[in-house]
């Protein structure tokens, strides 16, 4: 389905792998983030720097078909070489940083979504399953007047207290996205929450605990 | 390089399967179309026993084409094959879930939601 680029097409096996975080494993729709990318050079019997060693299984010696991923994991670390790394990474500690920032900035995002009566408030930390964001919340309004509401009070606290400015639906929608760069909003109607389904798709994704009730007591 | 009669696979669970494109929009005299443009299409092929039918008019949000995508850093991306997500007028998309590798451009062009929904993105 995809071909990489001229640059990266080598006649060897390559595999992108992040070795800091480890993927999902049972969940097939997700890949490996690749928010810091080093590709390793897996070498294959046939090659001639291959040494192979009695504790090597190969693939088709698993009795019970094995679980790939740990397999491939095993012949990276000791047979996988880092050909290329990007340059753009950030010292841990930053990382560290910048997760504290959009975690609190997530919080009062889900916080003012409480004020405004939205209904089943998650905070999912999904920078380990996706690279392009770090927090998504999800929360249910009951109207498009209230997700009008919903969607315009989030602008504008982000907009005052944290200099942050959205992308995405400008107009109430049924599934209302704002984009706030690491944060991103879902407002949906209950029904499109329930047919989207988001929450089993990121079913990997950490739950942060709230420091409020996100549960309404009225609707369900 | 979509056009109009282009067939177009369909990468989401909508219940089309093959569309051609018959207008693309946002211009008057538009030739092509690539990657995160909208396109008025027709299905071709559809799933039985789902809600869309053969020869419904859609919209649809182009996700992979086979003519290579350039980025700013000199990454070229390019597709086997020539895919779309059915989306409706509001830009919601009518299937759940989107299959296949689609490329980050689509969230600069506002259509985070299938990035959300898509099991990689590029």
């Amino acid at each position: 389905m995809l071909r990489t680029s001229p640059q990266l097409s080598l006649s060897l096996p390559l595999i992108i792998h992040t070795p800091h975080t480890s993927p999902p494993r049972h969940l097939p729709f997700f890949s490996p983030p690749r928010s810091s990318i080093d590709i390793h050079l897996l070498l294959l019997p046939g090659d001639h720097r291959f040494r192979p060693s009695p504790s090597l299984k190969r693939p088709h010696d698993s009795p019970s078909g094995g679980d790939t991923d740990e397999m491939y994991d095993d012949l990276l670390d000791k047979y996988g070489k880092v050909v290329f790394t990007r340059k753009d990474q950030k010292s841990p500690i930053a990382e560290a940083d910048d997760d504290a920032e959009s975690l609190s900035f997530a919080v009062a995002l889900a916080e003012v979504a409480c004020e405004v009566k939205a209904a089943d408030i998650k905070v999912l930390f999904v920078k380990p399953l996706v690279y392009w964001t770090r927090f998504f919340i999800i929360a249910t309004a009951f109207s498009r007047p209230q997700i009008d509401a919903l969607g315009s009070k989030l602008r504008d606290m982000a907009e005052k207290k944290f200099k942050k400015i959205a992308s995405g639906d400008n107009k109430p929608n049924s599934w209302t996205l704002l984009d706030f760069g690491d944060v991103v909003v879902h407002i949906f109607l209950p029904q499109q929450r329930a047919f989207y389904n988001l929450e089993e798709f990121y079913g990997n994704a950490i739950p942060i605990e709230l420091p409020f009730d996100s549960q309404s007591p009225f609707r369900n | 390089m979509i056009q109009t009669q282009t067939h177009l696979n369909v990468a989401d669970n909508s219940g089309a399967r093959e569309l051609m494109c018959i207008r693309i929009l946002g211009a008057s005299n538009r030739r092509y179309a690539h990657i995160g443009d909208v396109i008025v299409a027709v299905i071709k092929e559809a799933v039985p026993n789902m809600p869309l039918q053969r020869s419904e008019v859609i919209r649809a949000v182009i996700v992979r084409t086979c003519k290579e995508l350039k980025r700013d850093n000199g990454m070229i991306i390019r597709y086997d094959d020539n895919a779309a997500v059915v989306i409706d007028q509001e830009g919601n998309p009518k299937g759940t879930r989107v299959f296949g590798a689609i490329a980050r451009e689509l969230r600069q062009l506002n259509f985070t939601k299938i990035v959300s929904l898509a099991p990689e993105v590029l």
